[in-house]
């Protein structure tokens, strides 16, 4: 295609375009196939969305609700009630929220890998049983996640719940029974649960690297004298890495928009002052669909968004050198 | 004679450190597992021993009638088949399609495309539901279709919800199938479109049936939307009547329990005989990036 160009001596700029051209042309079927896929996506995500952030600027509540994105424009009203108005019951709430939600996602995402690794070798080894024992490993993360939330709920209960039966009762750890579904408490009553279903599939992404490591690094190892905690540290963890880099990144996303638990275990949560087991979402879905606060709710959504977008370039610059080798 | 001492006491600590692993690895089994046997006992005991704690014997399999007479689970079990089924059909069909596409083409764009998918991926679901919900509202007003508390409306947020994730499994499938296939079935006389339907596509079945059930599952679990969208004990599905159920009475812990082991079979059912095939599928993306 190139000699022809050259031979009708056509120039350098309106070689490349109509080479972008001609390669269009050749593609039509790679394009056509996508079609209903970005149809899709138009509709339900990218319309919403550029909605979604012209909502945050409306003063759209119970009132405006109909006109929807004709309410009055207030600019960054409600990005400032929900950061800093100090009258409104909002910015107490989206703050606990906020803590919240760091707290949990911080603990569960270290935990699901802490214990993952552990889990992923404790299964790589040879032992009778080994399949039966990784399915059973696998199950919590077959359970769906409102289940579990309210197998929990009950599991946690004061007075007769199993955990304290367990605790108390039985093992004598603790010297009374604790309220695991009040005030503080709460953060580990929705933490526990979590990282309980979200470890499979940790151990499994783990499992899948262990096993993709070749074992002549380790025969190397034992040539030169190293012990399990150095070929741990210096083969293991680092070529686990880029498998590490995506584990994180699921569990941070589906952390951060953690929903299902937390909505079972306590309702909608009550979003008062010192309440512990309210998250991001939960808070946004009570504001927007309970108290009709389309306006507030976007921009909370849109706050969340932006701190998710910096946990993602962090992520990113931590781990740039793990994702570009393939 | 100091060598074969060496040996051994190497042989011994490799034995205690086996054992100990072992140990640990069985308590871990037990609290993988413990929440579930629990669920199970409990859904045959008697209300009033669970509420105060006592335990007895798991004989009360009545409890499982009970709940689709005291709620209508069976409408609730109906819905939700309908909507996970369809769900899967119509995300699976375009997500092939699209999938096959930024695998086997390089265009103009299809990197971009690429991004763009895998960055929907970082929105939180919220993000889009505040403004849908207005949405549907607004087309129901102007138009007289429902949405908003209708099975269609949901199928059709999840379908497109659950695209971009299934785009990019499917992709990874398509990609390990070797690229001379297809140019051979072009040799033999099959345009574009045949060649990925007769050749292509039944050699991606088992990466397209891990798909098909990884949005089974995802739609299985959702409670946002549905919680949202749906009002009515017609339209409404599974996990909606649960919670709605855990939220508005008195909670029968028996009776829940039932629900959660009754929704939790089917599932269980699916990952069991497909598991091999479905961990492959969720892991080879990962690795093989």
């Amino acid at each position: 295609m190139d000699i022809q160009l050259k031979k009708s001596g056509i120039g350098v700029k309106e070689k490349r375009s109509s080479h972008l051209l001609y390669s269009i042309k050749q593609n039509l079927f790679a394009y056509a196939m996508l079609i209903p896929a970005f149809v899709c996506m138009l509709c339900i995500h990218f319309i919403p969305m550029l909605q979604g952030i012209y909502m945050s600027f409306l003063d759209l509540n119970m009132m405006t609700m109909t006109k929807f994105l004709k309410a009055p424009f207030i600019g960054l009203g409600n990005y400032y009630e929900v950061l800093f108005d100090k009258e409104s019951l909002l910015r107490t709430g989206f703050w606990f929220a906020l803590r919240n939600t760091a707290i949990y996602t911080f603990l569960v995402t270290f935990s699901t890998f802490a214990f993952g690794i552990i889990l992923a070798m404790l299964v790589n080894r040879e032992f009778k049983g080994r399949g039966i024992v990784r399915t059973a490993l696998l199950l919590p993360w077959v359970v769906p996640s409102y289940v579990v939330g309210m197998i929990w709920g009950f599991l946690w209960r004061q007075d007769s719940g199993l955990i304290n039966i367990i605790l108390h009762d039985i093992l004598h750890i603790l010297p009374n029974k604790p309220y695991w579904l009040v005030g503080r408490n709460q953060l580990w009553a929705i933490i526990i649960p979590t990282i309980w279903r979200g470890l499979p599939l940790s151990m499994i992404l783990m499992l899948a690297g262990l096993q993709s490591i070749s074992p002549d690094y380790y025969e190397a190892a034992d040539i030169d004298g190293a012990n399990g905690w150095q070929k741990f540290w210096n083969i293991t963890l680092p070529l686990l890495k880029p498998i590490l880099a995506i584990n994180v990144m699921f569990s941070l996303i589906s952390n951060i928009y953690s929903y299902n638990i937390v909505a079972m275990m306590f309702g909608n949560g009550a979003g008062i002052p010192g309440d512990w087991g309210d998250l991001l979402m939960t808070n946004i879905q009570r504001n927007s669909f309970q108290l009709w606060q389309f306006g507030p709710g976007a921009a909370a959504m849109m706050i969340v968004m932006f701190f998710v977008l910096g946990i993602v370039a962090l992520w990113y610059s931590f781990f740039k050198d793990d994702l570009v080798v393939k | 004679m100091a060598k074969v001492g060496y040996f051994e006491s190497m042989k011994r600590k490799k034995k205690i450190k086996d054992a100990l692993a072992n140990l640990l690895l069985a308590v871990l089994v037990v609290l993988a597992l413990g929440p579930i046997v629990f669920m199970v006992l409990t859904s045959l005991m008697n209300h009033n021993a669970i509420a105060a704690g006592k335990w007895i014997a798991p004989t009360r399999f009545s409890n499982y009638v009970e709940v689709f007479q005291k709620l209508p689970f069976g409408i609730y079990f109906r819905n939700s088949l309908i909507v996970c089924t369809s769900v899967m059909i119509v995300a699976l069909v375009i997500a092939t399609l699209a999938g096959y596409s930024l695998a086997k083409y390089k265009f103009p764009g299809s990197g971009f495309i690429g991004i763009l998918i895998l960055s929907t991926q970082l929105l939180p679901g919220m993000m889009f539901l505040l403004p849908l919900y207005l949405d549907f509202v607004k087309i129901k007003e102007a138009t007289g279709i429902q949405l908003i508390n209708s099975l269609p409306g949901l199928v059709i947020v999840y379908s497109a919800f659950f695209v971009p994730f299934s785009i990019w499994i499917i992709r990874g499938f398509f990609a390990s199938i070797p690229g001379e296939l297809e140019e051979a079935a072009r040799i033999d006389g099959c345009n574009k479109f045949t060649a990925f339907l007769r050749v292509m596509l039944p050699l991606a079945v088992p990466g397209i049936v891990a798909t098909a059930i990884y949005i089974f599952l995802m739609a299985w679990d959702e409670l946002i939307f549905a919680w949202v969208l749906l009002k009515d004990a017609e339209v409404t599905t599974i996990p909606v009547g649960i919670r709605a159920f855990v939220a508005f009475t008195t909670a029968r812990y028996d009776l829940l329990m039932a629900a959660g082991s009754i929704v939790t079979v089917p599932v269980l059912i699916m990952f069991f005989t497909m598991q091999k095939k479905f961990i492959s599928g969720m892991t080879a993306g990962a690795v093989k990036g």
